[in-house]
């Protein structure tokens, strides 16, 4: 028998003949071979079969030296599902037009939370925000990722020391630690100032206290500076917290090594764009096929995750970032890494000093160029504040 | 007269080189199963039918499938496939007086 399937994929139509002489009329259907179906008798005049589609379309050239007459009853198959699917295509489009609304408004950033920073502070990260187009109503895609605003916002905005940006689903959380200055301390307890390193005191200024030592004086660690005892004599002793700066010069040695060649890796501006979309670990990439001919690169791989509502979908855009990369060799004369040593080396020094420490003279004590090198040994001198707090407990007094 | 002749060649033929009959004579070949189908093949066309009633042309006589039900499921020039409740085939000769 004939493959109905085929016949439901090309369509078929169930046809009614009323009339006489209707085994004729079938007879020379058959011989036309037209293949009808499911013939069945309603009465004396009437005979209902289905055929193909195809057939259906010439029925009428057989039927016209017949007495028959043709009604088309019933249209089934594909093409016919197809007509209605067209004349519906409101519907769909419709459907169609309301998942993408969805998933739009599920990719749109709605809300920005702010939690722990003071109302200024908060002010400055919304403007901040506002600059990089984080702003409620964009869209996602067009916004930097998290880490990107998290950099962004710790870079730019002063009094932060730490921002978390969460994305949870439509919305920006901000957890915010602001610097905090340490409060200054009201009521001080009584306390001496004692010198924190050997040093040759070159200039004091004391608030409170009683000043021990003298410009000139060479100090040792921990010796007392400016005494909380005050009184005369002995006599109506009082104790209170010293307080005060006492300067001092002080003395660094610092070995730095500074090559004279030196090898980088730079970007040289050569970039191209890859873009995919990710179903799961698959990527299909949908623009940027060709293979940049970079012989060094560094890839940056930027995922955007596509929702809806307040699922995750399974697809995400995945933006690439091929940037070509160039060795470059830096070379120095000798002169030239002497110098850069030298600042490598103050650098370090006041990196580890208090910030009002001042460099008063240096001097190179051995000087060596070895193995592509330079290496130096220099002798500062500085000028610091070297007092440093010292409780006086009750028991240590006499 | 050489119709008849040639008839029997024919029908000689078939019995000496064992061939099947309905090739060499075009005569109906009737498959049936059970009461439900039947399958007739080298008939001449569809004279009636009626959901109770079969009629069909042969190249000799006619033949009369009755029953109940009848619906014809495949119709093609020399083939057709029956379906219902059939009761009884008959062979009408031309020759007893038939409807042609």
């Amino acid at each position: 028998m004939k493959n109905q399937w085929i016949d439901f994929l090309f369509g078929m139509v169930t046809v009614k003949i009323t009339g006489k002489g209707i085994e004729r009329f079938i007879n020379v259907l058959t011989r036309n071979e037209i293949i009808i179906w499911n013939v069945k008798r309603h009465g004396t005049e009437t005979i209902t079969f289905q055929m193909k589609l195809e057939d259906a379309k010439n029925i009428r050239y057989f039927a016209r030296h017949t007495d028959c007459q043709i009604t088309f009853l019933k249209r089934k198959g594909v093409p016919f599902l197809f007509r209605r699917l067209l004349k519906n295509s409101g519907f769909l489009t419709g459907a169609v037009i309301f998942l993408l609304i969805i998933f739009l408004l599920s990719n749109v950033i709605w809300g920005i939370e702010i939690k722990g920073a003071k109302p200024d502070t908060e002010y400055q990260i919304r403007k901040e925000l506002d600059r990089m187009g984080v702003k409620i109503g964009k869209l996602q895609f067009f916004v930097k990722n998290v880490e990107g605003i998290q950099r962004e916002l710790t870079n730019n905005v002063g009094n932060l020391t730490w921002v978390g940006v969460e994305l949870k689903g439509t919305t920006y959380h901000l957890q915010v630690v602001e610097k905090n200055e340490p409060e200054k301390q009201k009521e001080l307890s009584p306390q001496n100032l004692v010198a924190k390193k050997k040093a040759i005191i070159v200039k004091t200024f004391v608030e409170e206290g009683k000043k021990v030592v003298d410009i000139h004086d060479y100090v040792q660690k921990g010796q007392l500076l400016v005494s909380g005892e005050i009184g005369q004599d002995g006599e109506n002793v009082k104790l209170v917290p010293a307080k005060g700066k006492v300067w001092g010069e002080t003395w660094y040695k610092s070995h730095v090594e500074q090559p004279l060649d030196t090898k980088f890796k730079v970007l040289n501006g050569n970039e191209k764009q890859r873009h995919a979309l990710a179903f799961g670990k698959f990527e299909l990439p949908i623009w940027g096929f060709k293979d940049p001919e970079y012989k060094q690169f560094e890839m940056e791989k930027t995922i955007y995750k596509l929702h809806f509502l307040k699922w995750v979908l399974p697809v995400s855009y995945i933006q690439t970032t091929i940037r070509e990369s160039e060795d470059i060799i830096r070379s120095y004369t000798k002169e030239q890494a002497e110098q850069i040593a030298l600042e490598r080396a103050k650098k370090e020094i006041k990196s580890r000093l208090d910030e009002d420490a001042m460099f008063k003279d240096e001097k190179i004590l051995h000087k060596e160029v070895k193995n592509g090198k330079v290496i130096l040994d220099i002798h500062f001198k500085m000028i610091e504040n070297i007092a440093v707090e010292q409780p006086i407990s009750k028991e240590t007094r006499e | 007269m050489a119709k008849k002749w040639g008839q029997r060649v024919r029908n000689w033929m078939a019995k000496k080189m064992d061939l099947p009959q309905d090739v060499m004579m075009d005569l109906p070949r009737i498959t049936m199963i059970g009461q439900i189908h039947i399958y007739i093949e080298n008939h001449r066309g569809l004279l009636a039918f009626t959901d109770k009633e079969l009629r069909l042309l042969l190249k000799q006589g006619q033949l009369l499938v009755k029953g109940k039900s009848f619906v014809i499921k495949t119709i093609l020039p020399e083939e057709i496939l029956l379906e219902g409740k059939i009761d009884q085939v008959l062979y009408i000769n031309e020759n007893s007086g038939g409807t042609k």
